[in-house]
């Protein structure tokens, strides 16, 4: 074998010693979207972690879990007074307070995307341009009111109390609608919630191809990752934008490829088990009577506040 | 002189999982070196924070007397002198070949180093002729058998005549005839200079290379570092770390128990 290595392997690569310094490389936006990859990864097992604890929610029975969550969104939906969306806000805080719940993490992710999706959408709906009502807080004052298109823009434009409640609410409903769905999430496995979703009479075929798209995910962040390893270690330099391009769309090629085959894979394996077009999914067990204690108070509290 | 020194490392996965913990090292210039250990023990993790593509989150790395951080690595002059020294040779060759064709795969790194065309096709001819996979020049890497892409994948980093190969897992998944030709090839690259070191749970490999090793006890520390003939003779380390096991088997009409690696302890 020796006789076989070519000459310049025998070679030493490089007599100086390594060398510093030669100013920075910037880490290409590729780069940093791989990377966003391995948070993908990173997430999963914090959610993982979260919601495999033990806490008040997280032992609840997932099927009473989806189905309260559902109900609520409903009532969140369909209320118009902020007495109640403030009720189910409290009540929802008090979840997880007994849930144990890191509360600074939990709330921090639902006041930014409250403020986003809630707040920041709804703001402009406090001008009296939008809502009508009485302004509190003038800002512009024109010399006439204008009417065109259907539109009546008003002599003074400002702030109006009823504006403010439209945007009080909104804001209420959005951070409702995610503290409920965030804490399911927290206190729940996500392959629970799949299976949870049978109650809602979603089909087995259906829960399973969400099984398998969710598991897949993740192994295939796991190739990127790995993927963008391996160049890694074959770069001297920084890449070209370019260069990069070219290799991402390369290597969504390869991906595409290697699910193919992976789908194969999963269909042989699934009728080497027995698959043979219908697909039966292992039931739950009998809901415990404390779970069904806890629902009870649960959906009660839900009829108060669809009441109220 | 040390190639690497690598003093107190820790590594966690997803800032929950621990896969390195308290490892202290040296390999030295021209060493055979092998960190071996039972699955998820950590193997692979030290060889890629050895090749820099994983950072401890305590303890340091060092390549000759330069630390190896993201910080260093961020360096031109620096990146470049460590990439072109240190190849690595990953255990699933296809997230390691990545380019249109089995010729473009090995041109890639000599490219990378700046090297003329013609001195790097030199190269590639040169390297497909001792790998044998002159043959597969113009294959696209997903028409290669499991043997013929672990060949290319070692062959890309070859074309880079690196100081350093680390080899994670080398032979696994590979036909005997494959294994024996990529193993002399390896022992040959040693003793043509290259420092090699390898991720392996195959003790035989171990014993027929006489590497140095590092043992890795399932709670991801270094058990122990010694040479092959010290570490494979000591049977409680080998058993404590989960390397040999003790199992029941059959002669003729006969069942009876020993301790068993697949290789070296099948005593009887």
């Amino acid at each position: 074998m020796k006789n076989d290595i070519p000459l310049f392997l025998l070679n030493t690569p490089s007599s100086h010693p390594p060398k510093r310094g030669g100013g920075k490389i910037n880490i290409s936006y590729i780069d940093k979207s791989i990377e966003s990859f391995a948070g993908i990864l990173k997430e999963s097992y914090i959610q993982w972690e979260s919601a495999s604890k033990t806490g008040f929610f997280h032992e609840l029975d997932t099927r009473i879990k989806v189905v309260f969550w559902l109900f609520l969104i409903v009532i969140i939906s369909l209320k118009k007074e902020l007495l109640p969306e403030l009720g189910i806000f409290i009540t929802v805080f008090t979840l997880v307070v007994l849930s144990r719940i890191n509360l600074v993490k939990f709330y921090k992710k639902i006041f930014l995307l409250g403020f986003i999706f809630g707040f920041l959408i709804s703001f402009p709906s406090s001008l009296n341009v939008i809502t009508h009502g009485e302004v509190l807080f003038p800002i512009i004052t024109l010399s006439k009111p204008y009417d065109f298109w259907g539109y009546h823009i008003p002599e003074v434009i400002g702030f109006t109390g009823e504006g403010f409640s439209v945007v009080a609410m909104l804001t209420l409903r959005v951070l409702n609608s995610l503290s409920i769905s965030f804490l399911i999430l927290y206190t729940t496995p996500f392959p629970e919630i799949i299976k949870a979703l049978k109650v809602l009479k979603v089909p087995d075929t259906f829960l399973i191809i969400i099984s398998l798209a969710y598991k897949y995910i993740f192994i295939f962040a796991r190739i990127v990752v790995d993927m963008h390893l391996a160049k890694k270690n074959r770069l001297v330099s920084a890449v070209k934008s370019a260069e990069a391009r070219n290799w991402v769309a390369g290597r969504i090629a390869f991906i595409f490829r290697k699910t193919q085959l992976k789908c194969d894979d999963v269909f042989k394996a699934m009728v080497g088990r027995g698959f043979s077009g219908k697909i039966k999914l292992y039931q739950y067990q009998k809901i415990m009577g404390r779970d069904w204690i806890v629902g009870f108070f649960l959906f009660t509290l839900g009829l108060l506040f669809l009441w109220v | 002189m040390e190639i690497f020194t690598v003093e107190g490392a820790y590594y966690t996965y997803y800032n929950k999982f621990p896969a390195v913990v308290d490892v202290s090292l040296g390999i030295r210039k021209g060493e055979k070196f092998a960190v071996i250990g039972s699955n998820g023990s950590g193997k692979s993790t030290i060889l890629q924070i050895l090749a820099g593509l994983l950072f401890p989150s305590q303890g340091k790395v060092f390549f000759y007397d330069y630390e190896l951080s993201e910080e260093s690595l961020k360096e031109r002059d620096f990146l470049r002198s460590f990439r072109e020294r240190v190849g690595f040779v990953f255990q699933d060759s296809d997230i390691q070949l990545f380019c249109p064709t089995v010729m473009d795969e090995l041109l890639f790194g000599p490219l990378q180093l700046g090297m003329e065309k013609s001195e790097a096709l030199e190269r590639v001819s040169e390297i497909m002729q001792m790998l044998k996979i002159e043959n597969l020049r113009n294959r696209p890497s997903y028409m290669l058998s499991g043997g013929e892409k672990k060949r290319v994948a070692l062959g890309s980093i070859l074309t880079m005549n690196p100081e350093v190969l680390l080899l994670d897992e080398p032979t696994s998944g590979l036909d005997p005839k494959t294994q024996v030709f990529l193993l002399e090839l390896i022992l040959a690259l040693n003793e043509a200079g290259k420092t090699i070191v390898i991720a392996t749970h195959d003790l035989s490999l171990v014993d027929e290379f006489q590497f140095k090793v590092a043992v890795l006890s399932e709670e991801h520390r270094i058990e122990k570092i010694g040479n092959a003939e010290e570490i494979l003779k000591d049977e409680d380390l080998l058993l404590s770390v989960n390397l040999i096991h003790e199992h029941i088997h059959y002669h003729g009409q006969t069942a009876h128990t020993h301790i068993h690696s697949h290789y070296l302890f099948h005593k009887h």
